[in-house]
């Protein structure tokens, strides 16, 4: 499997870790309300599709830069790969 | 005090030297070495007249040469200055930046073809999975080979360096030498 890296162009999908769900990025506020309950939701709960999924890949043997890769889960293709910074940077803005 | 003998990354004392039909595989014990990363929102240095080259590229300049490493990260290095404060003098050429001392945490293994690029591109083949075609001079990489994680850089078409923990010198050694030796065979 080859992994379409936003800098480097396509490489071996072995190079890669994989973390998860790519909504981990998106952490609560630890000090909002209900707190508690949006970290139990952030800790614990993740979708499970069949399908498109967006979720994040360290570079681990390779640049060490998270990537966010968009993968269907029923093919295995991927559809994607952008820098997570620059997803994290992009929702900022 | 202790008489203390340097040695290098092989365990000798001497650099180490291999050749297998037209390939040959040099240890280079000399080279001073040190990463420099920015912090967020700096202008990018030119440490010894370098520009700091694009994702996965190299420059070489007239007393030191960089690769990149990652975003906004480079290693610089420097031939013949593995016994000098290396890091101290990128400090000097990057003020502000964070230089980190690599020197004694890398092997430096030369491997040399004299039979132009294809006896190169085989051994390659054989044991990274980065193309070779696209792979050419000026191309720097970071990559897996047996398991161990290493700096690839293409200097010239038949000229490839690899830089590896140095506490893993001799496997990759024994990766490097049992491959070209089976393609020499």
């Amino acid at each position: 499997m080859l992994i379409p890296h936003p800098l480097l162009g396509a490489r071996d999908a072995q190079e890669f870790t994989y973390l998860g769900d790519a909504s981990l990025m998106d952490r609560p506020d630890p000090n909002g309300p209900e707190a508690e309950a949006a970290f139990c939701d952030y800790v614990f709960l993740r979708d499970n599709p069949a399908g498109v999924h967006r979720e994040l890949w360290f570079h681990e043997q390779g640049d060490r830069s998270w990537l966010v890769v968009t993968r269907d889960t029923v093919t295995h293709e991927i559809l994607g790969a952008e820098l997570a910074r620059d997803v994290k940077r992009g929702a900022q803005t | 005090m202790t008489d203390l003998t340097p040695v290098t990354a092989l365990g000798a004392s001497t650099a180490r030297r291999e050749s297998f039909g037209p390939l040959t595989i040099t240890e280079v014990p000399d080279v001073g070495l040190a990463s420099l990363a920015l912090r967020q929102g700096q202008a990018v240095p030119t440490p010894f007249g370098l520009t700091l080259p694009a994702p996965g590229r190299a420059v070489t300049g007239k007393t030191a040469s960089a690769f990149w490493t990652g975003p906004d990260q480079w290693m610089i290095e420097g031939p013949g200055q593995g016994e000098a404060d290396f890091a101290a003098r990128v400090r000097d050429e990057a003020p502000g930046c964070i230089v980190t001392e690599q020197t004694d945490g890398f092997v430096v293994v030369e491997i040399t073809s004299d039979a132009g690029a294809a006896p190169l591109e085989a051994l390659m083949e054989m044991l990274v999975n980065v193309d070779p075609g696209t792979f050419g001079p000026g191309q720097a990489t970071r990559t897996a080979m047996h398991h161990l994680t290493v700096f690839l850089l293409r200097r010239a078409e038949d000229r490839l360096s690899v830089l590896v923990m140095r506490s893993f010198a001799r496997a990759a050694w024994h990766a490097l030498a049992e491959t070209a030796g089976r393609q020499a065979r």
